[in-house]
């Protein structure tokens, strides 16, 4: 099929599935009636709640039963000394909370507060006496009527205060106030958090609500309807109509988001309440573009989640109670976001969900910070495509049909025949699993040397390896083991001849001048560099280990490296997607995913070792492809490490050699030509000794795995 | 053009396993009914599966017009039409748009699409239907425009599954007529079906099922002289008995 052709019929299947879910009534009625019913009763709440700040105008009512009774309180409340004395008024910005006095007369004031037509209700009795009793009535448990009531006797309490001293100084002139109050705010201001984390909690929340109409109606209701084995009985790949579904269901859930977004914002801005949020009257276009990209990368997570599991069911029934529980799930983490103190750091930036309404967050308060928020995104990316993977597996496989006897747990079930390579979905699930692992994983590992002051570097080194071998080793052989994939052709353990391992070690030495060019290169067009401190923390990382045996550091950084990295690149991705790619995109791809995780180290980002990891990652990968083997990329990958870290142990005695390794500078051109003359010679062994190879035992080139069993009978 | 040999396919339920298909051939010219007849288990709806590709068999083969299911399932997939007494439409989409949609799962070019639509709805009746919402279309006229859905692509080889399950007189009389229909223009035709009486009708050749394994298979006469019975009725009763 011509590229066009395949297009266009893409496109088709797409509109097909848009069609049928937009015309359908239920889809418009949370598309559209949700948002128009939602925010205006939100806004009148959150108008309400906002309230209790003294965050609005208009003020507090007070409910009398005469004109008297409110001239009375006006002249109380307008009298100076009813404010705070200035210390403790300083700290409030020297506001006071503004009251509207109503006279009501046939009801009483208790009853007005008691049907909530007031905030507090006011009644004067022995006014006659001179000494009138003030009785405030305020609303059990109602903040707002509360908080009224509470300024209105600390108001009155103050002006007692106030007079009390002046008569008191007056008669007795030696007396002094004895006591002096202040009060002081510490910490930054945080204007209006709760709003700002309300807002795209709502977003999230209502998006999650558009998308799951169309993912249940697209996958159990075709099932449910008859539909779907229609479908599957025709030679269009599984593919084209998992992907068709999935841009409905991602396309409704933006509909909504946009509507939602549309309405909150109009909502807000009509409410008076904009400015609380943005700090300005205008309309924030950008802003609801910034949030509105947020939720496209959201919606294409949740929709991707929401297929997965709806793939599994049999009926529209079977599907809403998988999603009851997951939507109920996802409240948990969402009213976490609420918690004052919480911040989009650490651990909470892979949580899925809460990364996305904090990011939002900060991003309505322009406080995003890049690291973290480059974490969320990529962990958000990385569990849409785990789920994905999840729902391309199930989806039109034994699932589909009506009688499936399969379940969730089925899943998990090893396939009863080996199959000689895993599949491009299972390795991609694999591969977003190793996201977030990989993080816990090395962020655990920090915290755990930083909060024992005396680890040994030993500790340290031992520790780093089980974190690497615990991640990129352990992740890929349970999904190899679990899918039944032969660990030979899946790890691409075939043998491969001595030439092509000396072309290895000559590679090794070489390629790292290679590395260290580009990431110059890489430096001087923006791309990563060392800051002072990033050097200086290196220096100092240095020194510690050379406080250990170099066989040991060799170990660590070189040999677990070489071995646990290329079984996981090399080996297990490289045979995953060469499945599906052809040679330069499986390198291509391989090389970049080398180069990503050697980013994602930490907590921080190490932008810097893109390039050079991508480059070496390339070179591997063209190595694995035409040897056909992993071990030749161990090989180059173990002496590439070993040979730095040599380097890096032995610097000092080194020093005769001319040019230091930790500069950043260029390298001696007499260094480059030896560099140059070893991979050229290394690449030509390499490619002679697999002139013959022709990718035949490394490769197999089976027929995709045909279609899983169906347990169902006839 | 249809070639079915020695298909086998056991299920695991919980620790017994469950020979759906056991041993299972046979073969349909083009022009041909053959009427593949059992009890609710017998396997019928698993073989029409593992004909279609969606279920893998343990042993054995289906071939299309030369392909085999397990090495080409696109060519046999887009030269099989199939059509299930449980199918159903999209009760959103007007019977054109879900037509053509079809048409474009099996590849068809939507010029060529437009005019099969026509000409088909036309054969089947369905023509004032085409711009119908399918949610509004009656039992039978959801069942016509099952029954143009399965020939949109004009396949070569026809597996109609319990085609008359849940019709009335007038429905049956429908796929009387459809299948005489694809008698006449050549097709290959599978008829899997439980109505021994209906089946008498219908079909030229039979293959009777029991518990997976083909039990009889001939024509009607055939099967009258092994069997001594003179309907397929009989026939079955002795079968089960046995």
């Amino acid at each position: 099929m011509s590229g066009a052709n395949f297009k266009g019929r893409l496109l088709r299947l797409c509109q097909k599935e848009l069609k049928e879910t937009i015309r359908d009534r239920r889809t418009i009625v949370t598309l559209l009636l949700m948002p128009l019913l939602v925010y205006p009763i939100m806004s009148m709440a959150l108008n309400r709640f906002l309230l209790s700040s003294g965050g609005i105008d208009e003020g507090f009512t007070v409910c009398v039963n005469s004109e008297l009774e409110s001239e009375i309180l006006d002249q109380w409340l307008s009298n100076p000394n009813s404010a705070p004395p200035k210390p403790v008024a300083d700290s409030s910005g020297n506001e006071l909370a503004k009251f509207r006095v109503a006279v009501i007369q046939d009801v009483s004031p208790e009853e007005v507060v008691a049907r909530n037509d007031a905030d507090v209700g006011l009644e004067l009795t022995n006014i006659e006496t001179g000494r009138p009793t003030a009785t405030f009535y305020a609303y059990r448990g109602d903040s707002v009527s509360q908080a009224a009531r509470r300024i209105l006797v600390e108001r009155l309490q103050w002006l007692k205060l106030a007079e009390a001293e002046l008569l008191l100084t007056a008669t007795v002139p030696e007396y002094r106030t004895p006591l002096l109050v202040k009060a002081e705010d510490v910490g930054t201001l945080e204007e209006n958090s709760l709003l700002a984390t309300i807002v795209p909690l709502v977003l999230v929340l209502m998006t999650i609500t558009g998308a799951v109409y169309p993912a249940i109606d697209l996958t159990a209701g075709e099932r449910e309807r008859g539909t779907m084995e229609a479908v599957m009985a025709s030679p269009v790949p599984r593919g084209y109509v998992l992907f068709s579904k999935y841009t409905a269901v991602v396309a409704v859930a933006l509909l909504t988001a946009i509507a939602n977004l549309l309405a909150m914002f109009t909502t807000l801005w009509a409410g008076g309440l904009l400015n609380l949020l943005t700090g300005g009257d205008a309309f924030p276009w950008l802003t609801i573009l910034q949030m509105f990209g947020l939720l496209v990368l959201f919606s294409g997570f949740f929709s991707a989640v929401l297929l997965s599991l709806t793939s599994f069911a049999k009926s529209f029934k079977e599907a809403q109670a998988y999603l009851i529980p997951v939507m109920l799930l996802s409240l948990t983490p969402a009213m976490l976001s609420l918690m004052p103190g919480i911040t989009l750091s650490g651990a909470l930036t892979i949580l899925p969900l809460i990364n996305i309404v904090l990011l939002a967050r900060d991003m309505l308060s322009g406080t995003v910070d890049p690291n973290n928020a480059f974490v969320a995104v990529v962990s958000t990316c990385a569990y849409a495509t785990a789920a994905l993977s999840v729902a391309a597996r199930l989806f039109g496989s034994d699932a589909v049909t009506r009688t499936s006897e399969k379940s969730i747990g089925s899943l998990l079930k090893r396939p009863r025949d080996p199959s000689p390579r895993p599949t491009p979905q299972a390795a991609a699930l694999m591969l977003a699993l190793l996201v977030p692992v990989y993080f816990l994983v090395s962020n655990g590992l920090m915290r755990f040397i930083k909060a024992s002051q005396d680890t040994n570097v030993e500790t340290t080194l031992f520790l780093n390896a089980i974190a690497l071998i615990s991640t990129f080793g352990l992740l890929p052989t349970l999904a190899a083991w679990l899918a039944r994939n032969r660990f030979k052709t899946t790890f691409r353990l075939q043998p491969s001849g001595i030439l092509s391992i000396i072309g290895a070690i000559l590679l090794g030495l070489g390629a790292w001048t290679l590395a260290h060019e580009a990431f110059l290169i890489a430096e001087s067009l923006g791309v990563g560099g060392l800051s002072d401190q990033q050097i200086a923390g290196a220096e100092a990382t240095v020194a510690k280990m050379r406080q250990t045996s170099p066989l040991l550091l060799i170990a660590v950084f070189a040999l677990t490296p070489a071995v646990i990295e290329e079984l996981c690149f090399r080996g297990y991705l490289f045979s995953a997607i060469r499945g599906a790619a052809s040679p330069l995109r499986t390198v291509l791809i391989t090389a970049l995913l080398f180069g990503l995780f050697h980013v994602l180290t930490g907590s921080a980002l190490l932008i810097e070792r893109f390039v050079p990891s991508t480059l070496m990652g390339l070179i591997i990968g063209w190595v694995a492809y035409r040897t056909g083997s992993v071990y030749p990329g161990i090989v180059i990958h173990f002496v590439h490490n070993g040979l730095l870290n040599t380097v890096l142990y032995y610097q000092d005695q080194l020093g005769f050699l001319g040019a230091g390794f930790d500069d950043q500078t260029h390298l001696p051109p007499h260094w480059l030509a030896i560099a140059a003359v070893l991979v050229l010679v290394g690449a030509g062994l390499v490619w002679v000794s697999s002139r013959n190879r022709a990718e035949t035992s490394a490769m197999p080139s089976e027929n995709p795995a045909p279609p899983t069993n169906d347990s169902e009978i006839a | 053009m249809l070639t079915v040999e020695s298909l086998r396919k056991s299920f695991q339920l919980e620790e017994d396993e469950i020979r759906a298909v056991d041993d299972l051939s046979f073969r349909v010219e083009p022009g041909e009914v053959y009427g593949l007849l059992g009890p609710n288990g017998a396997g019928k709806t698993t073989t029409l599966r593992m004909v279609l590709g969606l279920v893998q068999p343990d042993s054995g083969y289906a071939e299309v017009s030369g392909y085999r299911t397990a090495v080409d399932p696109t060519a046999v997939k887009s030269r099989l039409g199939f059509v299930s007494a449980s199918d159903g439409v999209y009760p959103w989409l007007s019977v054109r748009e879900m037509l053509l949609y079809f048409a474009d799962l099996y590849g068809v070019e939507q010029s060529e699409a437009s005019v099969r639509c026509e000409r088909l709805a036309e054969l089947m009746g369905i023509s004032t239907l085409l711009d119908r919402r399918a949610g509004t279309l009656s039992t039978g006229q959801r069942q016509r425009v099952t029954l143009v859905r399965g020939l949109i692509h004009d396949p070569p080889v026809m597996l109609l599954d319990e085609p008359t399950r849940g019709l009335d007189v007038v429905g049956v009389q429908t796929i009387f007529e459809y299948i005489e229909h694809l008698r006449e223009v050549g097709k290959a035709v599978v008829v899997c079906t439980h109505r021994l009486d209906e089946a008498e009708r219908l079909c030229d050749r039979f293959g009777l099922l029991h518990r997976g394994r083909m039990q009889q298979t001939g024509t009607l006469d055939e099967l009258r002289q092994n069997s001594g019975h003179q309907h397929l009725v009989d026939m079955f009763v002795d079968l089960l008995r046995s």
